[in-house]
């Protein structure tokens, strides 16, 4: 069952290379995109943390983007 | 009506709907991929080969859908001078060119064992390869022209310009005599393949579009804070 499943019947090679490098590619965007949009968002936050105080909590009362960047950036460290 | 599409609703909803596609992504590929390799019978003619069929036919699919739409946006930004189209352009064309890429790779993968060759300069292949240097270009030019008003129209531009390309994929297999075969499905008409084997291509066909939706959303949300980084003293 497993040797049938891993040889398709002669065809293996082709099918889970195919397959294989489609997750692979997946992987690898996501991977990608997922660090960049991580990257900027810690940016945009520590450019927040780095206003002074009164500039910071106008920008936090004003947007809720910077809201909502500024508690993803928190949970994910 | 129209506070509900404000970028700070939009932004909500972009994280709200990347939870959603998270909870439910790997449930849906692990049924895919089980019907793809396993429950799905084989050819007749091709044997197991076709299994290909459940990556190669989406990946085509979406890569000529993305094309499309970015090609569409292109003149609808030209029209009504909308910048946010030029965003989701930006956003959407790795994408594409990711699943052209692997249509091709996988289309040559399919060919070797059933035609007994890796390529041939035949009108639906060399219609994929022209669709993928119209996307590398389209992102070049994103990446090296500087300025962002510029960047903008030449990318446009091309995006139009390729835009002749996409009949020419659809109906190569119908206006010249190719090595690879004829559409199997028809949105008019009757489709030519079994519903044993349309189940598993439908599934594929939604794992790899949830996850275009999932790459799209993080990349247009990539994309939205860096404009509010570029303006965070006049937020």
């Amino acid at each position: 069952m497993i040797l049938n499943l891993i040889s398709m019947n002669g065809y293996g090679f082709y099918i889970w290379l195919s397959f294989g490098l489609t997750i692979l590619a997946c992987a690898a965007l996501y991977y990608r995109t997922y660090k960049t949009l991580k990257k900027y968002e810690k940016e945009f936050a520590l450019e927040i943390k780095e206003l002074s105080n009164i500039e910071r909590k106008k920008i936090l009362k004003e947007s809720k983007i910077a809201n909502q960047v500024l508690a993803s950036y928190s949970q994910s460290i | 009506m129209f506070n509900l599409f404000s970028a700070s609703n939009v932004f909500y909803l972009i994280d709200k709907l990347i939870r959603f596609i998270n909870s439910i992504f790997f449930l849906i590929l692990i049924i895919g991929l089980t019907f793809a390799l396993i429950l799905s019978p084989p050819d007749y003619l091709q044997g197991d080969s076709v299994r290909i069929m459940y990556v190669h036919v989406p990946s085509a699919w979406i890569g000529l859908a993305c094309y499309s739409l970015i090609g569409l946006l292109s003149i609808l930004s030209f029209i009504f001078k909308i910048k946010n189209f030029f965003l989701i352009n930006k956003s959407i064309a790795p994408i594409g060119l990711m699943f052209t890429s692997l249509a091709v790779i996988t289309g040559a993968l399919w060919g070797q064992p059933t035609w007994g060759t890796w390529w041939a300069w035949d009108a639906r292949l060399t219609s994929m390869l022209a669709l993928m240097i119209f996307y590398l270009l389209f992102i070049l030019s994103q990446k090296i022209i500087k300025n962002e008003n510029l960047s903008n129209k030449v990318s446009a531009i091309i995006a139009i310009f390729g835009l002749i390309n996409i009949p020419i994929i659809k109906y190569s297999v119908n206006w010249w005599a190719t090595l690879h075969q004829p559409a199997s499905i028809k949105f008019i008409g009757s489709s030519t393949i079994h519903s044993s084997m349309l189940l598993p291509l439908m599934l594929m066909l939604l794992v790899l579009l949830l996850y275009c939706a999932l790459i799209f959303l993080m990349k247009y949300k990539t994309e939205i804070i860096k404009i509010k980084k570029k303006n965070i003293k006049r937020l």
